[in-house]
């Protein structure tokens, strides 16, 4: 009787969640549900109170490509490629340090950690107005490369990795060690492969971060050629901002990469999150 | 030998460290010394470019000085104060996504979860022949459909397609996301004003129909309920510190956010008497608190940090309740009136009024399933199962056994969330002011960071946004010392 009970408690509360959760997931996804109909009506329908399109258009999404003026195509290829070239160079750099700050005994080890961690804590306001002023010495404006170098250094990547790589056994470098190989292996071919769901976690932040960052590139980015996609976006709503359609069907593109990234590795940055989180 | 030894392996360090260090000096360490050396100055790019190099000047505390001297910068930081408002709202409903998802939501059989199927399935079937009859739009149907995907995917699924559909928003917030929000808010073409226009015409229909009296009478109730919520948190702070359960710092800072919403009574209420009775009752209960806690202070010989995050959390809670129904208040207050001339939707982001709880609505979007959720979720996967089937053997509600149970478990993470949220918003709004009010309308959306942008990359004064800067990281540092200082004690409360 008592087992009974309980399954029906389970039973009724079971359906009621499921009922409040898919209402609030509803509301939750009905600014995207309204971008992806309103991306596929003509313009003639748009601000129309119906949402859903009379006339379906999918050659929008072709459109965008083509716009006067606009360049989504080499926007959308400047924000992968820079995005793809700073998580490279950051996520190696900073598995490099965290490597020495974690595994290796040397004598100003703790006082450059504690360095690092300081600057952590600096909003990142402070050192634009001096980068803006290093980038300009170097000739790097309006460049890709202004972009990705200061991008390609964090004492953010620096300390998650190292907090990752402190959670190794000592016991197997020195195994390692014993078996004759170097530093460099040990940190290669031991270390490296270990910390992969480190490096995952680092990575998509690191990704997501630079995909959708947009101080930096504004105030760098002077010619539409080298616009990524958030520059650009704004750009395209500022100058061409009455073709809704047009704009949502560009939003809706610049959305779905991370849409994407997320659905396929929520599982790390999950884990990320609260490990990083929970350990303060 | 061991000293040579210990020369390798600095050498190796360092090597290793090397890629990163250089970066590091160039992009971060130097910088850092040469803005706080430069705030000091009267570098400004009209006075020093390629065309006229003009000597730097140094100006010691001028920058600092005209800072605080400006009106501007007040009226700035109160804007990033006021968006903060948000921060225990978005808290609250992370805290119930994550306590919705922490239940069992996989099914215990096979049978009870294709159950959960076959039970909506003729629900959703039902609802679109009976839209379709009554020849209700195509989009209801998909509306529906798209429930009974979601339902369905939930029921065999379980917690990680909600988490991933709350999640969503706020992985995706970003320009794109908040462009798509400006067009949703545009009061011509958006879906907003054409969802809330037959709502506020209902609304409009209700109060002619009511009259000018009774809603006037409800305004009242809402100011009662205000003053009711002060009194409550005044009056729960006083049984805390008789139960010795409260310091003097936790007292200080609570009862100070407990009556900060007091003081914009003045500044925001119309209404003349409601405002009167509002501000006289205020002052009668806090004189009377006062007088109470200075009477009974000698009784309290507790730890001066004992149960400070417990009364933060109050008092903030209780100040966003207030504002709320401040707010509210003074909407009942002006609606007889314009209910006369109809009330039409708001033009949202160009409306002075309106363009910052607009943001800040968009903000709770995509904030509810934020990192905040996940942490919860996390702490709550932590609460000690024992403790909570104690509370089930001695007959507790669902509510006491969160109050009692689950809330003081769930204290740590909640201090760490909020420290976070406020350390965030201190620094943040550019991207949500430049992408979609351009700080406007009147500067009502302007946050320092967007003020930081505007001194120093638009008007090119580089040392004032210098010192704009630094004083953005004092506080911020404040914070950060805050979190030190009591996060790790309030672990142990």
């Amino acid at each position: 009787m008592n087992a009974e009970n309980v399954e029906k408690k389970v039973g009724s509360g079971f359906y009621l969640n499921h009922t409040l959760l898919t209402t609030i997931s509803l509301l939750m996804a009905l600014p995207f549900l309204w971008m992806l109909l309103t991306s596929l009506k003509p313009l003639s329908e748009v601000g129309g109170s119906h949402w859903w399109p009379k006339d379906f258009k999918l050659e929008n999404y072709k459109e965008v490509f083509s716009i006067e003026n606009l360049r989504y195509g080499r926007w959308y290829f400047n924000s992968l490629f820079v995005s793809f070239c700073v998580t490279f160079l950051q996520v190696l750099t900073s598995a490099l340090a965290a490597f020495a700050f974690s595994r290796l005994e040397w004598k100003w080890r703790d006082g450059l950690f504690l360095l690092y961690l300081g600057t952590m804590m600096v909003p990142g306001l402070i050192l634009m107005i001096p980068n803006f002023q290093i980038m300009i010495k170097l000739g790097l404006m309006d460049t890709y490369l202004g972009l990705i170098i200061p991008a390609a250094f964090s004492a953010f990547g620096t300390f998650l990795l190292r907090q990752f790589m402190m959670g190794i056994p000592k016991s197997l470098d020195e195994a390692a060690e014993i078996d004759g190989a170097s530093t460099w292996q040990v940190f290669w071919q031991v270390i490296l492969p270990l910390s992969r769901p480190g490096l995952i976690t680092l990575t998509i932040f690191t990704f997501m971060g630079n995909y959708n960052s947009f101080f930096w590139p504004i105030v760098m980015l002077k010619s539409a050629d080298k616009y990524t996609l958030p520059v650009g976006l704004l750009f395209f709503e500022s100058s061409q901002g009455q073709q809704t359609n047009l704009l949502m069907a560009a939003i809706t593109m610049a959305v779905i990469p991370m849409v994407i990234l997320f659905v396929l590795m929520q599982k790390h940055l999950v884990k990320g999150i609260q490990l990083g989180g929970v350990k303060g | 030998m061991n000293k040579k030894r210990n020369r390798i392996n600095t050498l190796k360090g360092l090597l290793f460290l090397s890629p990163n260090i250089i970066g590091f000096s160039i992009f971060t360490l130097f910088p850092l010394g040469f803005s706080l050396i430069m705030a000091f100055s009267n570098w400004n790019l009209s006075q020093h470019n390629m065309f006229t190099d003009e000597p730097l000047k140094w100006v010691l505390l001028q920058n600092f000085k005209d800072l605080l001297g400006s009106e501007d910068f007040w009226r700035y930081l109160g804007n990033t104060l006021f968006f903060m408002i948000g921060i225990p709202i978005s808290m609250a409903g992370s805290l119930g996504a994550a306590l919705l998802l922490n239940q069992d939501l996989k099914s215990p059989s096979k049978r009870a979860r294709s159950k959960g199927i076959l039970y909506v399935l003729p629900l959703i079937a039902f609802s679109s022949l009976l839209f379709l009859g009554f020849g209700m739009s195509i989009m209801v149907l998909i509306v529906t459909g798209i429930f009974g995907v979601i339902y369905i995917g939930g029921v065999s699924g379980g917690s990680t397609v909600y988490r991933t559909i709350f999640y969503t928003p706020n992985f995706t917030a970003g320009v794109a996301t908040f462009i798509l929000w400006k067009k949703i808010y545009n009061p011509q073409t958006g879906p907003l004003t054409t969802i809330t226009q037959p709502i506020l015409e209902g609304v409009n229909a209700v109060v002619l129909f009511l009259g000018k009296d009774t809603i006037y009478i409800f305004m009242y109730v809402v100011v009662v309920l205000a003053i009711g919520s002060l009194y409550w948190g005044l009056n729960t702070f006083l049984k805390w510190r008789s139960e010795k359960d409260l310091g003097y710092i936790g007292l200080i800072i609570g009862v100070s956010a407990l009556i900060l919403p007091s003081f914009f009574v003045l500044h925001w209420f119309s209404h003349p008497i409601a405002s009167q009775i509002m501000q006289i009752s205020v002052i009668a209960t806090i004189v009377y608190f006062v007088s109470q806690f200075i009477a009974k202070s000698s009784d309290c010989i507790c730890h001066p940090e004992k149960g400070m995050g417990n009364a933060i959390m109050l008092g903030l809670g209780i100040m966003a309740l207030q504002f709320l129904l401040i707010g509210l208040s003074n909407v009942l207050y002006k609606l007889p009136e314009m209910s006369l001339v109809g009330i039409s939707s708001p033009s949202w982001l160009t409306d002075y009024h309106w363009a910052k709880p607009s943001l800040m609505f968009m903000g709770f979007w995509a904030a509810i399933g934020s990192n905040s959720m996940l942490l919860y979720l996390a702490a709550l996967s932590n609460v000690s199962p024992e403790l909570s089937e104690a509370a089930d053997i001695d007959g507790a509600t669902k509510f006491q056994k969160f109050w009692n149970v689950t809330w003081p478990q769930l204290a740590p993470v909640t201090f760490f969330i909020f420290i976070m949220a406020v350390i965030n918003g201190m620094q943040g709004g550019f991207e949500v002011a430049k992408t979609m009010t351009g700080g406007g309308p009147a500067g009502s959306t302007t946050t320092l960071e967007y003020f930081i942008y505007e001194e120093g990359f638009a008007s090119g004064r580089l040392a004032f946004a210098s010192a704009i800067s630094w004083i953005l990281f004092a506080m911020i540092f404040a914070l950060t010392l805050f979190n030190w200082r009591f996060g790790n004690r309030y672990v142990n409360d």
